[in-house]
């Protein structure tokens, strides 16, 4: 339990509504197959448009589909590849921060020249361009945006990377002889990932945003998936007979977004958090403090 | 300054090239055969000797760089070559919705510059108290609320419920009012948080204080003293806000039936239509170098401490 509490300490810091509604997210989208009451692609056209009843607690959409089930399974489909698109892009850029980290000179440059244009160019426009020349499909959207996202975490986790190699228990590795994999993949990259995935977690909301708004214009999930923005963009054409059917994916979708955007706020506020390893030895002396004592009772 | 001018229009002609070269690196690592797709596109059967046309008709056969080369001076000029899916002319097309997305990005960002300076003073003028915290709690719904969700509630608002404003189409002032707005949603909020935190820094600094014991109220250091100290900051704000603009018309303009270059490049990507994505791309990029630009020299204009330092 000990090695729980600086990371409650942590959390409780936090607001708790973002907490929770991140929460929420994570734990709808998790468990959504065995929580939607209902199949979320079964149609009933006799059912189609109802209002909420106690078969349909929020109604029918326009085919007659439960619409609670598709937004509960639609959170599943939208945690699964903001899972995967910041997944991918954290391992690309933590990989090309730390080299450039690792290697300043000329590799630095040219990296982090990249870096600054990627991160101009609007992430949508990025991500549009690729799919324009791949073409559609589930795993061009997960990798144009992964395309378009990397350069954060990559310029991240250089500063993290240099801020590690400055500090003297490098210095004293490479006098003891450490050899330079050594060094790289047992204290640099460590060291990188715990402070990168902090900022990832903030950075879910608008990769959320971005799966939502690619499926909204028809290139990212496809029907009959259930995603939010694509509920939305099939709901459109009712807007005047049943504005719910647009309402509610855009209001979950909306609540999402805050939930992380506001949790991102408040890591950018408390500043960097210290990094994993750090914490980790914090909690370690605690345990260590905690077995003399229990010695000393006994 | 003109030292600072010239050295500004350099660095900008250098990041053109390099945004040609990778507009044209795009279409040419596309897989597939470019040619076959023409030919298919086309409607014809794609018969190797019709590809091989194809092929030749679009100057495929020839070397990369002389292709690049070709590409480039025909882009200089204004020629984007021909639409593979429709066969027309894509400078022609572009020129047209060019004008309509000016006037949703220009109308936006005047309508953000007003919502977010109205904001931002609000928030300044009672620190901490419930304008500035309604003020922030409006910038982080405006911030999170995703762009098509907010076009769906306009339209649901302002023409199914109360039928003020037309949907949809392009006629007239009345038929801009709601893509305007859509689109100023997110820098309005964006931008009011950089106008409130700016002027806090601003009032906090040693001018404020020698004018405060001049005994000038607070609104007149508020505009007086504060607001042209932040000028700078805002104008470099809004310019990356305006750039991210191109990317929200892509979502607004197909939703309220717009015939925009946003429209265009979204069509471009769906029927993978090179030529348009390429022209789209390297126009987007392009503004977005010009939009840079123009506002480092209107920080120049704006900020002495910044022309000194060129002088």
């Amino acid at each position: 339990m000990n090695m729980l509490n600086p990371i409650l300490a942590r959390l409780n810091k936090m607001p708790r509504a973002a907490l929770i509604t991140i929460g929420l997210f994570v734990a709808l989208g998790t468990f959504a197959p065995w929580l939607a009451p209902q199949d979320p692609s079964t149609q009933n056209l006799l059912e189609a448009g109802l209002g909420p009843s106690a078969a349909h607690w929020l109604g029918t959409d326009h085919l007659g589909r439960d619409t609670f089930s598709r937004l509960i399974i639609a959170a599943n489909t939208s945690l699964v590849s903001v899972g995967s698109v910041l997944g991918i892009a954290m391992t690309i850029g933590i990989l090309l921060g730390t080299i450039a980290g690792y290697h300043r000179g000329w590799v630095d440059d040219v990296l982090m020249r990249v870096v600054d244009v990627g991160l101009s160019v609007p992430s949508l426009i990025i991500s549009l361009a690729v799919i324009g020349i791949v073409g559609p499909g589930y795993w061009t959207m997960v990798l144009a945006l992964a395309l378009a996202w990397w350069p954060m975490s990559g310029r991240i986790s250089r500063a993290v990377a240099v801020s590690i190699m400055s500090k003297p228990h490098i210095e004293a590795l490479r006098v003891l002889g450490a050899s330079p994999w050594r060094i790289y993949f047992c204290h640099l990259l460590p060291g990188t990932i715990g402070s990168v995935m902090v900022y990832a977690t903030a950075d879910a909301g608008t990769a959320a945003l971005a799966v939502a708004t690619l499926s909204f214009l028809g290139l990212g999930i496809q029907p009959p998936t259930p995603e939010w923005g694509q509920m939305l963009v099939d709901a459109l054409p009712y807007l005047e007979s049943d504005p719910r059917q647009v309402l509610l994916p855009g209001l979950a979708l909306t609540a999402a977004v805050i939930g992380f955007n506001t949790l991102g706020e408040s890591i950018a506020l408390n500043r960097v958090p210290k990094p994993l390893t750090r914490r980790m030895l914090a909690a370690r002396r605690a345990e260590v403090a905690s077995w003399s004592k229990e010695n000393s009772d006994a | 300054m003109i030292h600072f001018i010239s050295k500004r229009l350099k660095h900008s002609l250098v990041l053109l090239f390099l945004a040609s070269l990778v507009c044209f690196t795009l279409v040419v690592s596309a897989p597939g055969n470019v040619a076959v797709l023409i030919a298919e596109l086309r409607g014809a059967v794609a018969t190797p000797g019709y590809v091989e046309q194809v092929a030749e008709e679009i100057g495929l056969n020839k070397p990369l760089l002389m292709r690049y080369v070709d590409w480039l001076g025909d882009a200089v000029r204004g020629d984007f070559g021909i639409s593979y899916r429709t066969g027309q002319d894509v400078s022609a097309d572009l020129a047209n919705r060019m004008l309509v997305t000016g006037i949703l990005i220009a109308g936006s960002a005047a309508i953000a510059t007003l919502i977010s300076l109205a904001l931002g003073f609000l928030g300044a003028f009672w620190p901490y108290k419930l304008p500035d915290r309604a003020s922030r709690g409006l910038a982080l719904l405006g911030a999170s609320t995703p762009t098509f969700f907010v076009g769906a509630l306009m339209i649901y608002a302002f023409s199914v419920t109360f039928q003020l404003l037309p949907s949809f189409g392009f006629a007239g002032p009345q038929s801009w009012i709601l893509p305007w707005l859509t689109v100023a949603v997110l820098p309005a909020a964006v931008l009011s948080r950089v106008v409130r935190v700016g002027l806090e820094e601003a009032m906090a600094s040693p001018f404020v204080l020698t004018a405060k014991s001049k005994g000038l109220g607070r609104t007149t250091i508020l505009f007086r003293e504060a607001l042209p100290n932040i000028t700078p900051l805002f104008i470099n704000a809004l310019g990356t806000q305006v750039g991210l603009m191109t990317a929200t018309a892509i979502i607004v303009e197909p939703l309220f039936a717009w015939q925009g270059v946003g429209d265009y490049f979204l069509a471009g990507v769906r029927f993978r239509d090179f030529m348009v994505v390429q022209a789209c791309l390297l126009i987007f990029l392009t503004f977005f170098i010009v939009v840079n630009l123009i506002v480092d020299l209107a920080v120049l204009l704006t900020d002495p401490r910044i022309r000194r330092q060129w002088s």
